[in-house]
């Protein structure tokens, strides 16, 4: 007994040395039963369990599910919102419109959720019609000024008697001419 | 949702099936179907639709039709005053669209029709055939080649040419 517990001892101390040769497995060495192949219950309900070698699926199936999980965390509510939306208040009947009233431009569309965008969120048609043709006279104006800038330019600088392009000089009355009065000096 | 299309606009022809006269002691499975189509289908549906359209009747809206006051066209702008051409185009993109609207209801009553006639379209529907016809090419005429980029301008210019077209046949 103490020889076995000494061959024991011996065989664990070679395991731990060379832990991936055949024969030296630790778990076989210490347990002290031994599995008889011959006389294991043989039941076929699952099959045999096989450790199917294949390439990791965890990346493929870590991003799917998070993929899945961030397009119906506000998937799931807008859908729930557009559909108690068209259910609860649906769309939009066309009407005639009544005499003398002006209609606000957000009563011109059909889906209430366009409605509501174009009630909050946008100008109204006839604000942008309005902007761009304040954007468009500014322009014309800019161009006009510079036309008439360029055409002013052309003028000054031909007859010379605007207030653009003097050439300051030095003063007249600081020539003297006192020694030009007697030429052959 | 819309609601079924008007009946007198597109009136069908009056039905020509021949009276029942049962002859035997068995079921008309033609019967049979249509009554089982009802009860699984036709019904739940259109109570559906009306569990909904009460839900829906309490908060009722109305959309208008605009309509746009005419200004004037590109042919009566001053050259140079380019609100007044922004206007004039604006308007003939209106018109544009308006006209293009035009084509597909022709479209509409030419297609309802052919589907009506069946394979004797061609000598039935001959009034929406030339409806249809004359109506796209005059559309053609005015809007045809100009294209994606298409604005008041090219079109004027391609009336114009239109103009000294038929003035050169003339002459």
């Amino acid at each position: 007994m103490v020889g076995m517990s000494v061959l024991r001892s011996a065989a664990a101390f070679a395991a731990r040395l060379s832990p991936l040769k055949s024969g030296n497995n630790a778990v076989n060495l210490l347990t002290r039963t031994i599995p008889r192949t011959d006389k294991v219950a043989v039941r076929w309900g699952h099959g045999k369990k096989m450790f199917i070698v294949r390439p990791s699926d965890f990346y493929d199936r870590r991003f799917l599910n998070l993929l899945q999980y961030y397009i119906l965390l506000t998937g799931i509510p807008v859908a729930v919102l557009i559909t108690c939306v068209n259910i609860f208040i649906g769309e939009a009947e066309l009407a005639e419109t009544p005499e003398d009233y002006e209609p606000e431009h957000w009563e011109y569309y059909k889906h209430p959720i366009t409605r509501w965008i174009a009630r909050n969120m946008y100008d109204s048609p006839v604000k942008d019609y309005e902007k761009m043709m304040a954007a468009i006279q500014i322009e014309k104006e800019k161009a006009d000024m510079r036309l008439t800038q360029l055409e002013v330019r052309r003028h000054m600088r031909q007859k010379g008697d605007g207030p653009w392009f003097q050439v300051p000089t030095l003063n007249k009355e600081l020539i003297d001419n006192s020694y030009k009065s007697s030429p052959d000096n | 949702m819309p609601g079924d299309h008007d009946m007198g606009a597109y009136p069908e022809p009056p039905r020509q099936t021949p009276a029942v006269d049962k002859q035997t002691a068995l079921p008309n499975p033609e019967l049979i179907l249509s009554k089982l189509f009802y009860y699984s289908v036709d019904l739940p549906v259109t109570t559906f639709r009306d569990a909904i359209d009460n839900i829906r009747s309490r908060n009722k809206l109305v959309y208008y039709h605009q309509k746009f006051r005419r200004v004037p066209d590109l042919t009566d702008c001053q050259e140079g005053d380019y609100v007044c051409y922004y206007e004039a185009e604006m308007q003939w993109r209106r018109d544009y669209k308006v006209d293009q609207e035009i084509v597909k209801v022709i479209q509409e009553r030419l297609k309802a029709c052919q589907q009506r006639e069946g394979n004797s379209y061609q000598q039935n529907c001959a009034k929406e055939i030339q409806q249809f016809n004359e109506v796209t090419k005059n559309y053609l005429s005015r809007y045809g080649d100009l294209g994606a980029y298409a604005n008041g301008r090219k079109c004027l210019m391609k009336q114009k040419e239109r103009m000294m077209a038929a003035q050169a046949q003339s002459a």
